[in-house]
């Protein structure tokens, strides 16, 4: 049904837009690379294509003349939360445009700030978009080729949200929420407990966690001196 | 940074900041790092409030107390947030840990803050908290969180389902960090949401006038289109095109006006015959009303500083209409007279104003014909079809600089003005009342710019 898939579409551009903002957070500090660049075009484009993939559904849902009352409030409800999705991914790019040309990666006059954040963030992008995780492919210089294509983004999108204005005209404050007050709260609860209990499998299942490896390590280690020292106790005696 | 909008231009503070704590991040002469331990995680990049002041001293040649200040705004404007009290934005010059913050989140980069972007943050600290939006931190305010909250709810409740949604998003996507990384970067949002939105009782550091000239459209102006450069090229012939003064024939002028104006200012010379809100005695204001049958000596002699000042005094007006009646040329001023009403006067009047100047002044063989050159009695006689409160303004200019050029300086010369100038009246100054009760007799016009010793040796405070 179209209103399932543009829903499901609604959701991938949330989840790509909050890493992006993640993303862009740590451009310019000391976590800043090459790879994080390289990171951040990848975010970006996947957010692009589901921009325009979201756009051109919502578009035509309400452009049709013969849609429910319902069925239209509805799909309102989704345009206003995927305009303000798109305003809070066009605002990230243009601040990821401007930190990154304030902060040129190889420049010996301008260091990075020193910001306490010193992981990699290769994860982050990988949830973005949907992969196991990223292999990154970047030469020397990808930032500053990539800041051009940054700007022309930023342009496409800024035409993108204009277009879309002018197309469908729905009023902001029409819009019922469909969220109450409080939910965030009662479904954030079994959502983080949910996904607290996601990531734990993921983290399983994925590489291993160091401290966690070495735990277990120990504890065989262990185990198999019990059993020997039992053992030699039993053939002993 | 990049040329991002107007708004920056109006924070030249920020910029010097921004360098500042860049030219800290040096790796051989920036700031002494140290590392922060928590219990598990060792977290790199901590700097100590004494280091700070230290390299501020060393590297600007100030004093202690500069360096300490200066520290100070680096904290309050968010470049520099504490570990231990995130709270307190104050520099202490001791071991008290620092860290610096991330560019995205100075001043510059997300300025102003959006009500979503709080909406977002508070959501988030809500989700994380289970509830309450309660601090574990020591000197709280759960309740101005709590109703920054509510309000926010009630402001852009359309635009929840997007709070709810980004909120968990986003504390997912900080779950594939590092356990350092994740602590850290709550740290630098706090710190970021506590200078952007104080809790009561803490200054507005961010906090602006009104906008002056261009409004805040921050888009950044990076492509340089077409249109840009259109725009750049008809602002530099315009300004080409701007009268310029020279400054010293602008000062010239300003000298002249001040000395010429000096002897008349009450303020600087004193007002004869005194002060009324000292003594109580208000002969001043009687003897300078707009319509006072004998004027006083300085107000003619004002009268032979400009045109515009004598027709701006009502007595004076009377007097040159006077004397233009003895010229013949006194439709001049009754035309002008009659154009000053038509600019000022209401808008149902005007096309009857109009008409009724047309017949008297301007129509060929009228009563009061006044001399209007031929091109602009061609121009004003074809606005005449379409008439407005303006449409006389030529004719109205042409007639005054024939005045100011001709009748006036006759009017100065004539026998008339300095008949008036003979007449009239300068007041007499009130004695000093002195109580004899009282140590120094009061000045009866007091002014800062007399000088102390006054006529009659006069006491002034």
């Amino acid at each position: 049904m179209a209103r399932e898939e543009c829903k499901a579409l609604l959701d991938a551009l949330n989840r790509t837009t909050a890493c992006y903002h993640h993303l862009v957070l740590t451009v310019g500090g000391s976590a800043d690379s090459q790879n994080l660049r390289e990171e951040l075009q990848k975010t970006r484009q996947k957010a692009h294509e589901l921009a325009v993939a979201t756009g051109a559904r919502l578009t035509g849902a309400l452009r049709d003349k013969s849609l429910a009352a319902e069925e239209r409030a509805e799909f309102e409800r989704l345009w206003v939360a995927f305009s303000g999705c798109l305003d809070l991914l066009e605002a990230d790019m243009q601040r990821a445009l401007a930190l990154g040309s304030a902060f040129p990666l190889n420049a010996p006059r301008r260091p990075l700030v020193r910001t306490g954040v010193a992981g990699a963030a290769s994860a982050v992008a990988a949830r973005a978009l949907s992969a196991r995780s990223l292999r990154h492919e970047a030469e020397h210089d990808f930032d500053v080729a990539d800041l051009q294509e940054l700007e022309r983004e930023v342009l496409q999108v800024g035409e993108m949200i204009q277009d879309m204005e002018m197309k469908v005209n729905v009023p902001r404050w029409t819009v019922q929420a469909r969220q109450a007050a409080g939910a965030e709260l009662l479904s954030g609860a079994s959502a983080g407990a949910s996904s607290a209990g996601g990531m734990s499998v993921e983290e399983r299942s994925g590489p291993c966690d160091p401290s966690k490896a070495l735990a277990a390590t120990l504890f065989s280690a262990v185990l198999l001196a019990a059993v020997a020292l039992a053992v030699c106790v039993a053939k002993l005696s | 940074m990049a040329a991002g909008g107007r708004a920056r231009a109006q924070r030249p503070n920020l910029d010097k900041m921004e360098r500042m704590v860049v030219s800290m991040q040096d790796p051989d002469e920036g700031v002494k790092m140290r590392s922060q331990r928590l219990l598990i995680t060792v977290i790199p990049h901590a700097v100590a409030g004494g280091d700070v002041v230290q390299w501020l001293t060393q590297k600007f040649r100030v004093s202690e107390d500069e360096a300490l200040h200066l520290g100070a705004l680096l904290v309050r404007h968010g470049y520099l947030y504490p570990l231990r009290d995130p709270r307190s934005l104050a520099l202490r010059p001791d071991e008290t840990p620092y860290r610096f913050q991330t560019p995205y989140f100075w001043a510059s980069t997300v300025w102003p803050a959006s009500e979503l972007d709080y909406a977002i943050y508070l959501a988030k600290r809500s989700i994380q908290r289970r509830g309450a939006l309660l601090d574990h931190e020591k000197g709280c305010a759960p309740r101005i969180w709590q109703e920054h909250y509510d309000q926010l709810q009630w402001k852009i409740s359309h635009a929840w389902d997007l709070v709810v949604t980004q909120a968990r998003e986003q504390l997912r996507a900080m779950k594939q960090r590092r356990r350092g990384d994740r602590l850290v970067i709550t740290c630098q949002e706090q710190a970021y949401w506590l200078v952007n939105r104080p809790p009561p009782g803490v200054p507005n550091v961010l906090e602006q006038g009104p906008e002056r000239g261009s409004c805040a459209a921050s888009r950044l102006q990076t492509c340089k289109s077409l249109d840009f450069y259109k725009w750049e090229i008809e602002y530099a012939r315009k300004a080409l095109g701007r009268n310029r003064l020279k400054s010293s024939v602008c000062l010239e002028a300003y000298l002249k006006f001040s000395s010429q104006r000096g002897p008349h200012d009450p303020i600087l010379s004193g007002c004869l015959p005194s002060n009324p809100w000292v003594t109580d005695d208000d002969t001043y204001w009687a003897v300078n009303a707009p319509t006072a049958a004998t004027p006083t000596r300085l107000r003619v002699e004002r009268w032979g500083f400009s045109f515009q000042e004598l027709l701006e005094d009502p007595v004076g007006r009377a007097h040159f209409m006077d004397f233009l009646e003895k010229e013949f040329s006194a439709e001049n001023l009754s035309f002008w007279e009659a154009c000053e009403q038509l600019r000022y006067g209401g808008q149902a009047q005007v096309p009857a104003l109009v008409d009724a100047v047309y017949q008297q002044f301007l129509a060929p063989g009228a009563a009061r014909w006044v001399n209007i050159d031929s091109r602009t009695m061609e121009r004003t006689l074809a606005g005449l079809c379409r008439p407005h409160r303006y449409v006389l303004d030529d004719a109205q200019l042409h007639i005054y600089m024939l005045m100011k050029k001709d009748s006036y300086p006759r009017f100065l010369k004539s026998d008339m003005y300095k008949g008036l100038l003979t007449e009239a009246t300068v007041p007499v100054e009130t004695k000093r009342r002195v109580f004899p009760f009282m140590r120094k007799p009061r000045h009866c016009s007091p002014s800062p710019a007399l000088p102390t010793a006054g006529p009659g040796g006069g006491g002034e405070d």
